[in-house]
C-alpha cells in the first residue's frame, strides 16, 4: 500500500515538473516575464504543508477509492491485494437481483431522496417567503426556524429517538395516546421508519436553505414587483412572474446540494435504527461493507457506482434547469 | 355639504385601510407563532424533559407539562445536568472536542492560508497545473472516500491508540475551497501594502503575518468558524478512527462520538440524556449568536462552490 502510494507521489511529482519545465520554458520564450529562483523557492516550501496533507487526504483516498473497486483488498490483509477486473461490479448486480441488502439500501436511499427533497426544499421556501416580509418580528421567526439547524445530525438523532419512543410515554405516541392511539414502534415498524426519518431530516436542514432563498430574494429588484403591481398582477401572478425566475438560479443551487446531501444519508438511520433492511440506505451499506465487515474493495465498487449515478443526475439537473437565454 | 363629503372620503378609506392592515399583520404573527411553535416543539420538549426526574417525565405523558420545565422541581434539573458532568463525565469529551478544534482551526488557517497567499500573490514555474488541480478537486463530486481515507490513516500511516488523534484532526486542517476562498481574498488586497513592508525588508512570511494575516480578520473568521462547526459535529469519522478499550472507555472521543456511548449507559434517565444533547449543542449555538455575521458571508461564498 506504501509502495502504490509512492508510485502515485513520484508520477504526481512527474507530471508538476513537466508543467513548471514547460511554464519556465514559456517564459523564456517570452522574454518580459521571468522567474526568480529565490520566490519559487519560497512559494514551494509555503505550499509544501498544503500540497502534503491535500495529497494524503484528498487526492489519494479519491484514486484509492477508484483503483480498490477492482480489487479484493480485505483490510486486514493490506499485502496481499489482488486485481480482480470487475467482479466486486458482478457481486453488487447479482446481489441487486437477488434483492439482498443493497437492494432495500437502493429503493430506501431512493425513497428517502424523493421524500426529502420536495420537502425539504417546500419549506425552506415557504418559510423564506413568510420571513421576506418588511415586518420587523419577522426577524424572530426566522430565527425560530433556523434554530434546528444548529443541533447536530447525531443530536437531532437522539432526540427524535426519544419522540419517536415506542414506549407509551414517547412523546408522539402520548400525544397521540389522548386521542385512544395505541402506542407504535414507529422506527421498527417499515412503512413508517423512513417517512419518519424524511420528516425529522427535513425539519432540521431546511432552515439553512431558507437563508439562501432569502439571499436570493433579496437579489430581485423591488421595481419588477412595483411593475408587476401596475399590470395589477395578484400575488400568485407576481410570484410566477417575478418571484420564481428571480429565484432560479438560486433553485437549482440548492436542488443539486439537497440531492447530493440527501443521497449521502447515513448519520440517521445508523443512530436511529441500525443496521436494518427496512432503513439501511446505500452510503450505510457502503459503510458496513468496508468499516464493519472490512471489505474494502466491495465497498468501494459500491462508492464508485454511487459516484457514477449521483454524478449523472447532477448533471441531467443542471440541464434541465438551466436557464434558457 | 357635498364637498365635505368628498373631502373626508379619503380620510374614510385611510382608516379601513389601517384596519385591514392591522387585522392582515395580526394574522401574520398568529400564523408566525403557530409556525414557530410548530418547528421549536422538538427543542422545548427537549429542554423541558432535562429538567424532569424520569417519574415526573412518565407523569407528564400525553399532557402540555410535557413541554414545561419542571418548575416545582428545580433541584432535578440541577441533578440531571450535574450527573451528566460527574457521573458521566461530559467536561472530558467536550474538552476534547474543544482542544480538536481549536488546533483544526490554527492549522487551517496557517496552511491554507499559506497556500492561498502564494497562489494570489507569488509567481513560480509549475503554479498553472497547481491551479488546475484547485480547481478539479473541488469540481469533482466524490461520494464518499471515508472508507480508502480509513484505510490510508490506519493501515499505510499507521496511526492507531493515542496517535489515531492526528487522524482526526490532520484531515480537518486542509480544505482545498478554503484555499480557494483564501487566494481570492488576498488578490483584492492592495498591491502597495506589501511593496511597503518590502521596502523595509520583510521577507514573505513576515509580510504574510504582519500584513496580510490582520487584513484579512474575515475571511479568517469565516474560515475559523466552519471549521469548528464541522469539527464539533463531526460524529461518524472520529468514531470509526479512535480507539475505545476493554473496559468500554473511550478516553480520546469527541463529544458527539461519545453522545451515543452516554445514551447506551444503564440506568441513564429521560431527563439526562436530553441534558446531555443540551450541553452539546450549547457551543454551536454561542458560535451562532457570535458569529452571526462570518456565517451568513460564508452562505455567500458557498454559492461560489457550484
Amino acid at each position: 500500500m506504501t509502495g502504490s502510494a509512492l508510485i502515485i507521489a513520484a508520477v504526481f511529482i512527474a507530471i508538476f515538473v513537466a508543467f513548471a519545465v514547460y511554464d519556465v520554458l514559456i517564459a523564456k520564450k517570452r522574454s518580459h516575464k521571468k522567474y526568480k529562483t529565490g520566490t519559487a523557492v519560497t512559494a514551494y516550501l509555503m505550499l509544501l504543508p498544503a500540497v502534503v496533507l491535500a495529497f494524503l487526504f484528498i487526492l489519494l483516498p479519491i484514486l484509492y477509492s477508484l483503483g480498490y473497486a477492482f480489487t479484493d483488498y480485505y483490510l486486514l490483509q493490506p499485502n496481499s491485494i489482488s486485481f480482480i477486473g470487475f467482479d466486486n461490479f458482478k457481486q453488487v448486480f447479482e446481489e441487486l437481483a437477488k434483492g439482498g441488502t443493497i437492494y432495500h439500501a437502493l429503493i430506501n436511499t431512493a425513497i428517502f431522496v424523493v421524500g426529502v427533497v420536495p420537502l425539504q426544499i417546500g419549506l425552506a421556501l415557504g418559510l423564506a417567503l413568510f420571513v421576506n416580509k418588511p415586518f420587523k418580528g419577522s426577524k424572530i421567526f426566522k430565527v425560530c426556524f433556523f434554530a434546528p439547524v444548529v443541533i447536530s445530525l447525531s443530536v437531532t438523532s437522539f432526540l427524535w429517538l426519544q419522540i419517536l419512543s415506542p414506549s407509551e410515554t414517547g412523546l408522539l405516541n402520548s400525544l397521540l395516546g389522548v386521542f385512544g392511539v395505541a402506542p407504535h414502534d414507529w422506527l421498527r415498524d417499515p412503512v413508517t421508519a423512513m417517512p419518519c426519518i424524511i420528516v425529522l431530516s427535513a425539519w432540521q436542514g431546511c432552515g439553512y436553505q431558507m437563508l439562501i432563498f432569502l439571499s436570493g430574494l433579496s437579489n430581485i429588484q423591488k421595481s419588477l414587483y412595483e411593475a408587476a403591481a401596475l399590470d395589477g398582477a395578484g400575488a400568485w401572478h407576481k410570484f410566477t412572474a417575478v418571484t420564481w425566475p428571480g429565484l432560479r438560479s438560486t433553485f437549482v443551487y440548492i436542488l443539486i446540494t439537497v440531492f447530493i446531501g440527501a443521497c449521502r444519508i447515513l448519520t440517521q438511520p445508523m443512530l436511529m435504527t441500525g443496521y436494518q433492511n427496512h432503513t439501511v440506505t446505500l452510503s450505510y451499506y457502503m459503510y458496513q461493507q468496508g468499516y464493519t465487515y472490512r471489505w474494502v474493495g466491495y465497498s468501494s465498487a459500491v462508492a464508485l457506482l454511487m459516484t457514477i449515478v449521483i454524478g449523472t443526475i447532477t448533471l441531467i439537473q443542471r440541464r434541465a434547469f438551466r436557464e434558457k437565454n | 355639504m357635498e364637498n365635505s363629503v368628498y373631502e373626508n372620503l379619503p380620510e374614510i378609506s385611510d382608516k379601513s385601510a389601517k384596519t385591514r392592515k392591522a387585522v392582515s399583520l395580526a394574522v401574520y404573527i398568529a400564523a408566525g407563532v403557530i409556525l414557530s411553535l410548530i418547528f421549536l416543539f422538538p427543542i422545548i420538549f427537549m429542554l423541558a424533559t432535562s429538567t424532569k426526574s424520569e417519574s415526573a417525565y412518565a407523569a407528564s405523558a400525553g399532557r402540555i407539562t410535557m413541554f414545561l420545565p419542571d418548575f416545582a422541581n428545580l433541584g432535578e434539573a440541577a441533578k440531571n445536568y450535574g450527573n451528566v458532568f460527574t457521573d458521566y463525565g461530559i467536561w472530558r469529551y467536550a474538552l476534547n472536542s474543544l482542544t480538536y478544534a481549536a488546533i483544526a482551526i490554527v492549522l487551517n488557517v496557517l496552511i491554507n492560508g499559506l497556500a492561498g497567499y502564494v497562489m494570489a500573490k507569488m509567481d513560480f514555474p509549475g503554479k498553472s497545473f497547481l491551479s488546475f488541480m484547485i480547481i478539479f478537486l473541488i469540481v469533482v463530486p466524490v461520494e464518499t472516500s471515508i472508507i480508502p481515507l480509513y484505510s490510508i490513516v490506519k493501515i499505510m500511516l499507521g496511526l492507531k491508540e493515542g496517535a489515531s488523534v492526528i487522524g482526526v484532526i490532520l484531515p480537518a486542517a486542509i480544505s482545498i475551497f478554503n484555499i480557494f476562498l483564501f487566494s481570492q481574498f488576498f488578490e483584492s488586497i492592495p498591491q502597495e501594502y506589501e511593496e511597503a513592508a518590502r521596502i523595509d525588508g520583510a521577507n514573505t512570511l513576515v509580510v504574510f503575518f504582519r500584513i496580510i494575516l490582520p487584513l484579512s480578520k474575515p475571511i479568517v473568521a469565516t474560515v475559523a468558524v466552519f471549521c469548528f462547526i464541522g469539527v464539533w459535529n463531526d460524529y461518524i469519522w472520529p468514531s470509526m478512527i479512535l480507539p475505545y478499550n476493554q473496559e468500554g472507555e473511550w478516553p480520546l472521543y469527541p463529544i458527539q462520538a461519545a453522545l451515543t456511548t452516554i445514551q447506551s449507559i444503564q440506568g441513564i434517565t429521560t431527563g439526562e440524556i436530553m441534558a446531555s444533547l443540551i450541553v452539546t449543542s450549547i457551543p454551536i449555538f454561542i458560535i451562532y449568536v457570535l458569529a452571526q455575521k462570518y456565517i451568513v458571508q460564508g452562505f455567500g461564498t458557498a454559492g461560489l462552490k457550484m
